[in-house]
């Protein structure tokens, strides 16, 4: 593969905004880039480290952040001010983590989020398409396969956590000319499947349970994002399992690997393949797809 | 033990949140009239972070197997203990093998009944808020259903102190059609016109409204137009996705106001979020009413919540 | 005989089917029993059971299927026997 490396994105001025009298919205950039996920991050373990008085929430988005707060005891406006000054002393270049390299097993073009696809045609962008067709389609593919292929050849960050608990936003590990990019649903569906896997702007998304949903369906995973239970062994600690800044590389399977995991799921005996290694931003940068693979060197030993 | 006789139209067991899980997408639940559900818990001396029972629009029918102290506040609703008629904002006595059979709310949508000790359930991550999406919290993670039997927590104070109190007129809220906003988050990409509509529109409140969110039916709202930003989507209502605030008015084109059991993010533009005491009024907005939002300043919101604190710990102390 | 009206106890829109391809619980005319269904009230995706409260015919259904109404809307009249 060509050395592609992705490029810096410089980042427009934060925009600080209140969200009534308990939240402050800060507003990274408002596109999509690395530069304004990782800045995200760096400045929200910053601020939790700082433990300020008066902070309740912290919540890192894909390119801003969330907060949320009480008031009367740390003023909007103070607590504004204490944002910018960790902003001003928060740099990304010598930003690293410990991450998670994660499989994720997914059954692309399964037949439940099939029927699904197929019972909201009417008010889609392509009533006569799947949602891989049209994906597909619109991203310059000759067909879903070449799809697939893509949104499974290279690993996705996670950058966001959020809609319902456990759902992941992944943003893949691609120069911006291979990111894919589709729009949500014309108007959202009432249902979508649990498990399934889905996209909309620049994100994939699995849903943890059944219910709304606007994003593009392209298949099913039979492992869990979310426990409430905590019955499997990769929830003891929480009831949610990606964190922001965990890799996920989605793995193409097939119905007869679907249904072995999905037994060992509903068994309660399924673990999560998992590499932990340290993320370095700027190697990444330099030469995304030799980094990836360094990343995803002996997940599968 | 209380058993449930007729669990009205959707009644779910709430206490003041299940707040700190918000970054896993954890929406905080809890009593969506924060007032009227501290009030309930004052008259029958509990402390605040007791669960109580909410009920929306229809009132539910409950058997007391043991002596209690219960109180009602929020929605006005009608309804008898044994033969008698029950109050609203007082404490009652409750016998053993009392039944309260509770009608339809007549104003306001959210009516909730204190039991002093509170409803004891099992605390998940901290809170006895039902979030019925994952299935949570409360009775089994669900609205209450005939059959169900909830258990009621230790009480500090003797009972006999507590039945007949209430709280004066002045202090039972009205309930307003003026909810007030903060205009900001991603209000930029609402044109002049529509930003001013938003403040002008007699909003009116879809029978859909719940937990999650409130729909309203009103005018549909422009968006600026612009070359959309990488990531977000085609959609002039898209942003990249982002976290909402509670209270938050996000624009697919016509504003839902996220409530209690909302979605904690996503990609549509929020433009405008409820001051946090009026999020306790708006909980008691029912189907059909119209509304109006009022933008105010920061300030004005933050001032707004110390009236709050302040009016609910007066009204605690006058029970003392 | 008296006529008797039933009203909606709260908000939301009044169905007279339990679903769009089934008949409607009641027409003109229809003798029904106290404690029958008769309609349903849909609000927050909730559906409360409308129940006659007398013995009796249906005279008239005073609202159109899915029609938003407000409490107290008057529903449907009953005469009683």
């Amino acid at each position: 593969m060509a050395a592609e490396r992705i490029a810096h994105k410089d980042l427009p001025e934060p925009r600080y905004e209140h969200g009534a009298d308990d939240y402050v919205f800060v507003e990274l950039d408002r596109e999509m880039s690395f530069d304004a996920n990782f800045r995200s991050m760096a400045i929200t373990q910053e601020i939790a480290e700082r433990d300020l008085a008066g902070v309740e929430e912290i919540c890192p988005g894909n390119a801003s952040y969330l907060i949320r707060f009480d008031p009367e005891e740390l003023a909007p406006d103070e607590l504004v001010e204490r944002l910018k000054s960790v902003a001003a002393e928060t740099d990304i270049t010598e930003y690293r983590w410990e991450t998670r390299v994660i499989d994720f097993p997914v059954l692309y073009a399964d037949e439940w989020t099939h029927e699904t696809v197929m019972n909201f045609r009417e008010n889609h962008q392509d009533p006569e398409a799947t949602d891989l067709e049209y994906s597909a389609r619109i991203n310059g593919f000759d067909s879903a396969e070449a799809f697939i292929d893509a949104h499974s050849g290279a690993p996705h960050l996670v950058t966001m956590m959020g809609f319902v608990p456990g759902l992941p936003f992944c943003f893949q590990m691609v120069p911006r000319d291979r990111q894919i990019e589709v729009p949500k649903y014309v108007e959202p569906r009432t249902n979508t499947p649990s498990r399934a896997v889905g996209y909309g702007g620049a994100f994939t998304a699995v849903y943890p349970v059944q219910g709304a949903g606007g994003y593009q369906l392209y298949g099913r995973t039979p492992i869990e994002v979310l426990d409430v239970d905590q019955r499997l062994p990769d929830f003891a600690e929480s009831i949610v399992f990606p964190q922001p800044g965990d890799v996920l590389n989605f793995r193409r399977i097939d119905r007869e690997e679907y249904d072995a995991i999905r037994e060992e799921v509903e068994a309660g005996s399924y673990e999560y393949p998992i590499k932990e290694t340290d993320f370095a931003p700027e190697d990444f940068f330099e030469a995304p797809d030799e980094y990836n693979e360094k990343l995803l060197e002996g997940l599968y030993a | 033990m209380i058993e449930v006789l007729d669990g009205g139209l959707s009644s779910t067991i709430q206490d003041d949140g299940r707040f700190g899980q918000y970054h896993i997408g954890m929406p905080p639940s809890g009593a969506m009239d924060g007032f009227a559900h501290r009030v309930a818990n004052a008259l029958v001396g509990n402390d605040a972070d007791r669960a109580t029972i909410e009920m929306t629009y229809g009132g539910c029918d409950l058997r007391f197997d043991e002596n209690a102290v219960v109180a009602l506040a929020g929605a006005a609703m009608d309804g008898d203990l044994g033969e008698e008629s029950i109050p609203m904002w007082e404490s009652v006595a409750v016998d053993a093998g009392d039944e309260l059979s509770l009608e339809f709310a007549t104003t306001g949508a959210r009516t909730y009944l204190a039991v002093a000790g509170g409803i004891d359930v099992e605390p998940v991550m901290g809170s006895r808020s039902t979030y019925t999406l994952v299935g949570i919290g409360g009775h089994e993670g669900r609205t209450l259903e005939a059959g169900d039997r909830l258990a009621v927590g230790d009480s500090a104070a003797d009972p006999a102190d507590l039945a007949g109190r209430s709280i004066s007129d002045e202090h039972v809220p009205e309930y307003d059609e003026t909810i007030r906003i903060v205009l900001g988050l991603c209000e930029y990409r609402l044109t002049d016109d529509s930003r001013e509509e938003l403040c002008s529109t007699e909003w009116k409140v879809t029978p859909e409204a719940d937990r999650v969110g409130y729909r309203l039916e009103g005018v549909e709202l422009d968006f600026e137009p612009r070359e959309q930003p990488f990531g977000a989507g085609p959609d002039p209502s898209n942003v990249v996705d982002l976290g909402y605030p509670v209270g938050s008015i996000q624009v697919p084109t016509k504003p839902i106001v996220l409530m209690r059991d909302a979605v904690t993010g996503g990609g549509y533009a929020t433009v405008a979020t409820v001051i946090s005491p009026d999020r306790d009024l708006l909980a008691q907005c029912r189907t059909h009413q119209s509304i109006r939002f009022e933008a105010v300043s920061v300030e004005e919101a933050v001032e707004a919540r110390r009236r709050r604190r302040e009016r609910l710990a007066e009204i605690t102390e006058g029970l003392q | 005989m008296t006529t008797h009206t039933i009203e909606a106890p709260m908000p939301g829109v009044f169905y007279r089917r339990s679903d769009p391809d089934e008949p409607p619980y009641v027409e003109e005319g229809d003798s029904v029993e106290a404690g029958d269904v008769v309609a349903l009230i849909g609000v927050m995706k909730n559906f409360y059971d409308v129940e006659a409260e007398v013995n009796g015919t249906v005279t008239e259904v005073l609202v159109e299927n899915e029609t938003e109404i407000d409490a107290e809307a008057e529903l449907l009249t009953i005469e009683t026997d």
